[in-house]
């Protein structure tokens, strides 16, 4: 049966589409802005910044690619944010599963001390940082980047994946006791599937902060085999000049992997963005 | 699941793989030949860097197997100075051979041991190929532990074709002739400047700022408190600059867009260095052939100068490795050789502190060489002399003074609490 609208109906409506369509133009419309700049040139860009291409310049592309050597930083980037991650989620699940599943003496203290890092600027950790990476022979390499980015994200990720972790039932846990199951089988059988949705969440926030970062990026490389994708979008940008459209395909090209994967992981992210809400 | 572990031990492999070939590259020195890391800001985009990395190339070739030069490019001069004092901060210089913009910020660098000072080892004939102004502003403390590469002056460039239009047909030679002129150009519905208060730096509106108090305090205007009379009837001068005759998008404009209005012949009037001569827009715009490059008419007694500044240093680490020294110094005078220079100059249209008898053929390159020989003297803008945390101050500071939010005086005693004495 349909339902009859109101006047009153029609307006809350028309209202709430108008404001949601005024909240994707203001999300959407920065990208697009870009996506359109990429194919001009210079000139137009700064006689005219939002103007149309005369025409479409496809060669800022083709710039970008082969200037920066970007196929070569994004596989670089690839690589750190992948193995970032997945270092970053072995460790913060080990260790939450300790704080969040056990009870031991300074277990408050232990989790305080290392989610406290959340509040420290990551500036503050640059020298130290150096220091360690220079002095173990690691610098200019990509598993510099790979360890400082795990080191990085642990305080959030044990932030958030402690608290998801807290929320299972301790039911579940002694009941695969009984059955005979062990202290790593609890951590493997049991907690760490049940956590998948948290894990996600920290995950994506590292492979975020990793795809992104940039200065621990410049100051712990050197050369093109171990620099990121955040480094080669600079490239266009030189001590006076700045080639802003192709600068502009870069970041077109660079966003592209952090798009499909959000496609694809979607539905977790946000799931274990809400889940973490209600139950952390 | 046991495609997981496949795809977990295929991308640990890759990058471990990935990371010790970069490795390698540091550890091939370890052989006979010296090899030299070089963080140079002269990549990517930047006009200098096709001579430079030929120079390089051909360098290794004639060293090959004694000394190789690799460069490690630094895109971003902002995080890249952040490097530097990062690494010296650790007690690393951050490579044999590294670049920066010499101010009173990087000169603090000279007071690290970790720098090599020149003073002691060069050789006369080699200082003598350097301008001696250059290296004296390069010399803090007696020490010269960078060599003054880069140079520039900041001339203001006219649209003359623009102020034909207007009616005018020479440059004004007074302050009122320039006011005149101006307000000719606006009646031809001509923006006569542009004019821009963001950034970091403010800076082509710095660069006015520079031309009227070095004009009204003197070529050491910048050794005087900020609160100096010079200074605030600058700051006013240039507020009329904004306000009267410039763009309505000038507070916080960027220096893209203040460029952007010229090349687009919407202002008459702009400042810049020689780099911006070498463009390939500029070039294409139909008034290329009408650009004039001149100072500003003097606003005080100080006259027939010209704002410059040492645009790029270049420095070595101090090694006690005699063979690695030996090395760094013999590159250092190759690229700083009268020949070397005249390359990189040729193709960049860059100016620099090494004397050659270098003169550009395209004419709005040969101007700024013009202009340079003719200035009686010459004198820092405010970034150079004054460092980038003051002229950052100045540079929020003019929008508020644009906008009529505080006076002159108290943009310049805002200024003046960042400077450090």
């Amino acid at each position: 049966m349909k339902q009859r609208i109101t006047g009153v109906g029609l307006v809350f409506n028309s209202v709430k589409w108008l404001l949601l369509l005024s909240l994707l133009a203001v999300a959407l419309l920065p990208l697009f802005w870009l996506l359109v700049s990429s194919l001009r040139t210079n000139l137009e860009l700064q006689t005219n910044p939002f103007g149309w291409p005369e025409k479409l310049q496809w060669e800022n592309y083709a710039k970008a690619l082969s200037m920066a050597s970007l196929p070569r930083l994004l596989l670089n980037s690839v690589v750190v944010a992948s193995c970032a991650v997945i270092l970053n989620s072995a460790v913060t699940a080990m260790g939450a599963f300790i704080l969040a599943r056990e009870r031991f003496k300074g277990r408050d203290v232990l989790y305080t001390l290392l989610t406290a890092g959340v509040l420290v600027p990551v500036i503050s950790f640059m020298v130290p940082y150096f220091s360690f990476i220079t002095k173990t022979g690691l610098y200019n390499t990509l598993f510099a980047l790979i360890l400082v980015y795990t080191a990085v994200n642990i305080p959030v990720s044990t932030f958030l994946v402690t608290a998801f972790m807290k929320s299972i039932p301790r039911e579940l846990e002694e009941a695969s006791v009984i059955d005979g199951c062990g202290f790593l089988k609890r951590f493997t059988v049991i907690i760490l599937p049940l956590s998948r949705s948290g894990l996600v969440t920290a995950a994506t926030f590292c492979f975020i902060y990793s795809w992104n970062e940039f200065l621990m990026a410049m100051l712990l490389t050197s050369s093109i085999e171990s620099r990121t994708i955040q480094l080669g979008i600079k490239f266009f940008s030189s001590q006076f000049i700045t080639d802003y459209s192709s600068m502009y395909a870069a970041v077109i090209i660079t966003i592209i992997p952090s798009i499909i994967a959000y496609i694809f992981l979607h539905d977790k992210i946000i799931g274990g963005l809400t889940a973490g809400g209600v139950k952390g | 699941m046991m495609k997981k572990t496949k795809l977990l031990a295929v991308l640990l492999m890759l990058c471990l793989m990935t990371g010790l070939g970069a490795q390698g590259q540091v550890d091939s020195g370890v052989q006979k030949e010296v090899e030299l890391r070089w963080a140079s800001i002269w990549v990517g985009n930047d006009s200098k860097a096709p001579a430079v990395e030929a120079l390089v190339n051909e360098y290794n070739a004639k060293n090959a197997g004694k000394i190789k030069v690799v460069i490690e490019p630094q895109p971003d001069y902002n995080a890249y100075e952040q490097k530097v004092r990062t690494s010296l901060a650790a007690g690393q210089a951050p490579a044999d051979i590294f670049t920066i913009k010499f101010n009173p910020t990087t000169a603090t660098f000279y007071q690290s041991n970790l720098l090599m000072d020149f003073s002691k080892v060069m050789s006369n004939s080699w200082k003598q190929t350097f301008d001696a102004g250059s290296l004296e502003q390069s010399t803090v403390d007696g020490m010269l532990k960078s060599l003054p590469m880069e140079t520039a002056i900041l001339p203001i460039w006219y649209n003359m074709d623009a102020f034909a239009q207007a009616g005018v047909k020479a440059l004004p030679t007074t302050m009122n002739e320039m006011w005149a002129a101006f307000d000719k150009l606006k009646a031809a519905g001509i923006t006569p400047a542009s004019q821009m208060t963001g950034d970091t730096n403010a800076w082509t509106s710095m660069i006015w700022f520079s031309h009227f108090a070095v004009s009204l305090g003197g070529t050491n205007v910048w050794d005087k408190p900020f609160t100096d009379p010079a200074f605030v009837e600058a700051a006013k001068l240039t507020k009329r600059m904004i306000t009267e005759y410039s763009t309505s998008d000038a507070v916080g404009l960027g220096a893209g867009g203040s460029g952007g209005h010229f090349l687009a012949g919407r202002t008459a009037v702009f400042s810049n260095g020689p780099w911006y001569a070498g463009r390939a827009d500029l070039a294409a715009t139909p008034f290329f052939n009408s650009i004039k490059i001149a100072g500003l008419p003097a606003a005080g007694s100080t006259k027939d100068f010209m704002i410059s500044r040492l645009q790029a240093n270049i420095c070595a680490a101090s090694t006690k490795d005699k063979a690695k020294e030996a090395a760094i110094l013999d590159f250092m005078q190759y690229l700083t050789s009268p020949a070397s220079i005249a390359r990189i100059a040729e193709t960049s249209g860059a100016m620099f502190a090494i004397k050659t008898d270098y003169r550009p053929v395209k004419a709005l390159q040969k101007q700024f060489y013009d202009v340079a020989s003719a200035a009686k003297t010459t004198a820092f803008d405010l970034e150079a002399a004054l460092g980038a945390e003051v002229t950052l101050e100045f540079a929020q500071q003019l929008g508020a003074l644009a906008l009529g939010r505080i006076s002159a005086e108290e943009f310049c005693a805002l200024v003046d609490r960042k400077i450090e004495r």
